[in-house]
């Protein structure tokens, strides 16, 4: 995945980075070209998101950070993060945002429609369990 | 029937080294028609015109219209 700064002005930086990658796989998030930092992978990744959101006394703001910052990395979050960011959620007794965060992966996943689908089948336990209503549930899908 | 994983990273970075190398092309690719399909032959139309212009007899075509302030019509 490139990082969400490839709009800052690094583009062709991290673009030319994925193409030299023979494995094929899309470079992983904080890369820079001749940087020697260690790169994080994709499981490194998700575990410190899903870290971020099971803090049991996080807050309004920091969930609604954590929720802008993720939204801002090019690509869609797993289901295991929006499992933990919809217990915050829950445990922020905030609704609302618990129906925006679908709606947000909905939109982050742009023209490809199989993402959506699919999150909500993986997420359909937490769903159940926390009383979340879906945007199509709502009616909210439909202008 | 269980959906499958589609991928869900870097959609957009593939799209944009897909779609740039195309867009870059395509500028140039019209930046060039434009150059040679109208200001080409622009300079060409006006070098043309000026390669056998006669300044002279121009000069005194526009003064016999009357056009000028400094020099009037020859004659009355």
């Amino acid at each position: 995945m490139t990082h969400a700064s490839v709009f800052r002005g690094s583009h062709k930086c991290t673009t030319m980075r994925s193409n030299s990658r023979p494995c094929g796989q899309t470079t992983p998030l904080a890369s820079r070209c001749y940087s020697h930092a260690k790169v994080e992978t994709d499981e490194e990744f998700d575990a410190r998101w899903v870290t971020y959101f099971s803090k049991p006394d996080i807050d309004a703001w920091e969930l609604k950070k954590g929720m802008n910052t993720l939204i801002g990395y090019d690509l869609v979050p797993e289901p295991k993060i929006l499992d933990s960011a919809l217990r915050a959620c829950r445990r922020l007794n905030d609704l609302a945002s618990a129906i925006r965060i679908l709606e947000a992966v909905k939109d982050k996943s742009g023209p490809h429609k199989d993402i959506y689908p699919y999150l909500i089948q993986e997420l359909q336990p937490t769903l159940i369990e926390l009383g979340i209503s879906t945007p199509e549930d709502l009616g909210m899908d439909k202008l | 029937m269980s959906l499958a994983k589609p991928a869900m990273r870097g959609l957009l970075g593939k799209r944009l080294r897909f779609h740039l190398p195309i867009a870059f092309a395509l500028s140039l690719v019209a930046a060039a028609a434009f150059k040679y399909g109208v200001t080409e032959p622009r300079k060409q139309a006006y070098a043309d015109f000026y390669k056998q212009y006669d300044t002279t007899k121009e000069f005194n075509n526009m003064r016999e219209a009357g056009v000028f302030e400094s020099v009037r019509p020859t004659g009355k």
